[in-house]
């Protein structure tokens, strides 16, 4: 029994306790609850009364019980009416729709146009006050919340491939709709069973309070709430009680409610905020390292997932560098590492996501090295959009859709140089212009959904050029764009580089063809390692890891004479192999591949993680 | 965007149309005769003449097309008939009336979404955290406590114990202004603490859910400050579609407020929906029902309204 369960069982078990003394009040040794007592009215609580005398005497904790008889019966009894409704109007409407669907579905939703008290007074002008009235009035307010839940469960469970293959098998759509559809839209049902339930007992009470509901001298908690506003400055306690036992019993259907819920649809654990929302207290400014790294020098990062099972290491022991002016690639399959390598360089990290390991050095436009891997979200800000910055894969994502995109674009400016508003914009319309969207005076007052997905990916570029980085990371740019939009941005960001010489590039990408294009040097990921380092030209040439070697073979561009395909999938984080963990996908996989791992420095410079390459590559 | 509000107003007219309609029928089609249910009292039958007088005066003789015209031109002039009580036309009592409640909603409203709209951001930033299971909980016990249980409450400790305030009333803003929102505050804020419950958790839910899109982590590689991606970027955001729930709410509010005008003696519309509904004055029960309604419908189009100007892609797609 999971957590939530446990949780729910014992509220239910309070829910029954408490319900059982309503039910059971007839043969409770209750007093009763009409006997007139005016010489004991307004007493306080007493041995014989617990909880006191109301404003004629009569016993409060009797009325009290047998109030909630009251309640409970118009509360659950127009819940189960409405349900047993709204839940044939669901399922015909949802299973059959057409015709069905507009008589039983949408003809329901006009009552949700009024208000609900509005029109349960409606119902009560025409029939007057009582019990009756009240389970009628609130069944017809309920019928299409239970009528929408219905049919929204049924047209999900209707296009389940199980009902379509009993429908072909000819089976009659009643008994479909009985045995097959109607227990799957049974959780949803509950859950609206219990909201009705709490939202019936508040109606009721409203509606007795107001003098429109149960009619007296027929006990009912609105109706002593009723009695006691009139005698609050006698006995305020009267006011209090039946106050406590209403709020108390929909707070305790709330409750049920909400872990009914969690049952039904787990939640993950919420992990208190997103780490980077809270204040860090502390040093405000980093510490300076010493190192004499050009640009970016990232040793031995390993990133991990935190999970209830303990933390599971994502990429371990990567490491590069890279000089000012040059553009590496960072390539690999999905789920090899290379985007993780990207975020933790600028801290962008998901929540889960810690780094273990290692260090990412860093020299600053002002000459100082730092450690990126060990900043502090307000250590880093300064540095984020002004030193370094990065292109997201998915543009139209990773715009803010609210907000036009030359303000967008200004922001990153502001928040970096404090500049007078005339001269941000005009450096606005300038980077536009840059990065080759027309027409920029205009297109600064654009929405990004009114850009096209080229568009879209050059006002991000715009953006992370904006106050000239010395490092820009490019997270699969092209990934989403047609072939031909691709080529344009590959362009633009060589037009870029030639612009900024200093500036160093990281290109994440899985496309082995835009590498040549753009790139100088190439480190291959897979499996969250680094298994080849070279140039560009050398590693086209003559790769030195058979993963390489593959993923160049699979490539269409490549001068392979046959495609190929690497067999198998990248094992997954946590389970990863002994040794080089290439070796079950290897077709020169040997005995000594298990025993192995970590990059060997060659004779030319170049780097690779296998053990054989002399004799397989 | 005129073209958009031109459409939304549109069809709201047409809503307009079909809850009249609707409320026509309604009384027109159920089982009895209003006129023969208002004279009854009690088991005993009401007498045949004077039933066919009252059914003379509310034209019920005439044709059913003709009486449904008559009706729908009489809404056109916003002539909302006379009532059957005291004959006094019912038309100003609800223009006098319905400023009351409305500004009652309003002033809750306004008081709800400063708390909750706060609260429910803070108990996002701090998903899980202390500050997130205090305002959870809080809102959990004031979405469980009645209106009328809170509003009898407050009378208790702010009017009897420390008098700070009188128990209800109301006084014209005119007359004596000081007076007038001191008497409007008790009963503002008992709607306000419900509601600002359902937009704290609305806000919450929001806000957690724009927190993990990627424009925000945008903003961030941006080196935007923390206080202007909450607002500019998160909050801003998230507030779609609260306000949308604001917007249903304040239209469920012109309903509850039947309970709250009833426990501050607030002379709004509400209280004068429950006398008609005592007396099964029919006229007077459809006209208020009727302006409710349209306030309702009227709603909705200020939050599709706003829903455009606050979402620039929502022009697009009408």
């Amino acid at each position: 029994m999971t957590r939530a369960q446990r949780s729910l069982t014992l509220w239910l078990a309070v829910a029954l306790i408490l319900v059982a003394f309503p039910i059971a009040a007839p043969i409770l040794p209750l007093q009763s609850t009409v006997a007139i007592d005016i010489p004991g009215r307004f007493d306080g609580p007493s041995a014989e009364h617990w909880l006191g005398q109301d404003e004629l005497g009569r016993d409060v904790l009797s009325r009290i019980i047998w109030g909630a008889r009251a309640s409970l019966i118009v509360a659950f009894g127009s819940a189960f009416f409405a349900a047993v409704i709204g839940t044939i109007l669901g399922l015909v409407g949802g299973y059959f729709r057409g015709l069905a669907e507009i008589l039983a579905v949408r003809s329901t939703e006009i009552i949700i146009c009024l208000p609900p008290l509005l029109l349960a007074l409606l119902v009560i002008t025409i029939l007057g006050a009582g019990i009756d009235t009240l389970i009628m009035a609130l069944t017809i307010l309920f019928v299409p919340k239970y009528t929408r839940v219905v049919y929204a469960a049924t047209l999900q469970t209707g296009a389940l491939d199980f009902v379509t293959a009993q429908e072909s098998m000819g089976t009659h759509p009643m008994r479909i709709l009985a045995r097959t559809v109607l227990p799957n839209i049974f959780p949803p049902l509950l859950v609206q069973f219990s909201l009705t339930v709490a939202s019936g007992i508040l109606l009721e009470s409203g509606l007795s309070f107001l003098g429109l509901g149960v009619v007296p001298p027929a006990p009912s908690w609105g109706l002593m709430i009723r009695a006691a506003r009139a005698a609050l400055d006698v006995q305020p306690l009267l006011l209090l009680w039946p106050s406590l036992a209403l709020a108390g019993t929909v707070l305790l259907l709330n409750v049920i409610c909400d872990r009914l819920q969690e049952v039904i649809t787990p939640r993950t654990a919420e992990r208190g905020g997103a780490a980077w929302l809270r204040r860090q207290l502390g040093l405000t400014k980093p510490e300076p390292v010493a190192d004499d790294t050009p640009l970016l020098a990232i040793r031995d990062l390993s990133v991990a997932v935190s999970t209830e099972r303990g933390t599971i290491g994502l990429t371990d022991t990567v490491g590069f560098t890279l000089k000012p002016g040059e553009t590496m690639a960072l390539v690999g399959e999905s789920g090899s590492g290379k985007t993780l390598t990207g975020l933790a360089t600028t801290g962008l990290l998901p929540n889960a996501l810690k780094i273990t390991n290692g260090s990412a050095l860093f020299r600053d436009c002002s000459g100082t090295v730092l450690d990126l891997a060990k900043l502090t979200e307000d250590q880093f800000r300064p540095l984020r959009g002004n030193d370094i910055s990065m292109v997201f894969q998915d543009a139209s994502a990773s715009l803010n859709p609210v907000h036009r995109i030359g303000d967008q674009l200004a922001e990153v400016i502001a928040e970096h140089r404090k500049l007078p508003r005339a001269e941000i914009d005009t450096l606005v319309v300038d980077l536009l212009r840059r990065v080759g969207i027309p027409d920029p005076e205009q297109r600064r007052r654009a929405y990004p959904f009114e850009l096209s997905g080229g568009q879209r990916q050059r006002a991000m570029i715009a953006m992370a050029i904006a106050n000239s980085p010395r490092l820009l990371i490019a997270d699969e740019p092209t990934t989403a764009l047609d072939p031909t939009i691709q080529a344009q941005i590959l362009r633009l960001l060589d037009g870029l580089k030639d612009e900024n010489r200093d500036m160093g590039m990281i290109f994440v990408t899985h496309n082995l063809a835009v590498v040549k294009e753009i790139a100088d040097t190439v480190s291959v990921m897979y499996a969250g390692e680094v298994v080849e380092q070279g140039s560009v030209a050398e590693i086209f040439e003559r790769p030195r890891h058979p993963y390489t070697a593959a993923l160049l073979a699979s490539v269409p561009e490549s001068e392979s004479t046959r495609l190929e395909s690497i067999p198998g999938t990248v094992p997954r984080a946590g389970e990863m192999p002994e040794g080089c963990r290439f070796a079950p996908r290897c077709k020169h996989a040997a005995d000594i591949c298990a025993s192995v791992d970590g990059l060997q420095t060659l004779a030319d410079g170049r780097r690779t993680a296998c053990i054989r390459w002399e004799t397989v590559t | 965007m005129l073209r958009y509000i031109a459409f939304r107003v549109l069809i709201a007219l047409v809503l307009v149309w079909l809850v009249s309609t609707l409320v026509f029928l309604v009384l027109h089609l159920v089982p009895g005769d209003p006129a023969e249910l208002l004279l009854a009292s009690g088991n005993t039958a009401p007498d045949p003449e004077a039933v066919a007088a009252l059914r003379e005066q509310m034209g019920l003789n005439r044709p059913i097309y003709e009486q449904y015209l008559t009706f729908l031109w009489d809404l056109l002039h916003l002539d909302f008939g006379t009532s059957l009580r005291d004959g006094a036309s019912i038309g100003p009592e609800l223009a006098l009336r319905l400023p009351r409640t409305l500004e009652l909603i309003v002033a809750a409203s306004i008081i709800a979404a400063l708390i909750g709209v706060p609260l429910g951001t803070l108990a996002a930033m701090r998903a899980g955290g202390i500050a997130d299971k205090i305002t959870s909980a809080s809102a959990s016990l004031a979405l469980s406590t009645p209106v009328f249980v809170v509003g009898t409450a407050a009378i208790l400790v702010f009017a009897q114990w420390l008098g700070w305030v009188s128990a209800g009333g109301y006084v014209p803003f005119a007359e004596d202004p000081v007076r007038h929102i001191k008497l409007l505050l008790m009963p503002a804020c008992t709607i306000a603490l419900g509601l600002s419950a359902v937009l704290m958790r609305m806000t919450r839910a929001s806000v957690l859910e724009v927190l993990e899109r990627d424009y925000v982590r945008t903003a961030r590689a941006k080196g935007v400050s923390r206080r202007r991606i909450i607002w500019r970027h998160v909050v801003r955001t998230a507030l779609v579609p609260v306000v949308t729930i604001l917007g249903l709410e304040m239209g469920t509010l012109i309903g509850s407020t039947v309970l709250i005008e009833y426990v501050f003696n607030w002379p709004g519309i509400s209280g004068y929906l429950v006398r008609a509904v005592e007396a099964r004055d029919y006229p007077e029960v459809v006209g208020i029902v009727l302006i409710i309604s349209f306030i309702f419908v009227f709603l909705n189009l200020l939050v599709d309204i706003t829903y455009a100007l606050l979402d620039p892609r929502v022009k697009l797609a009408k």
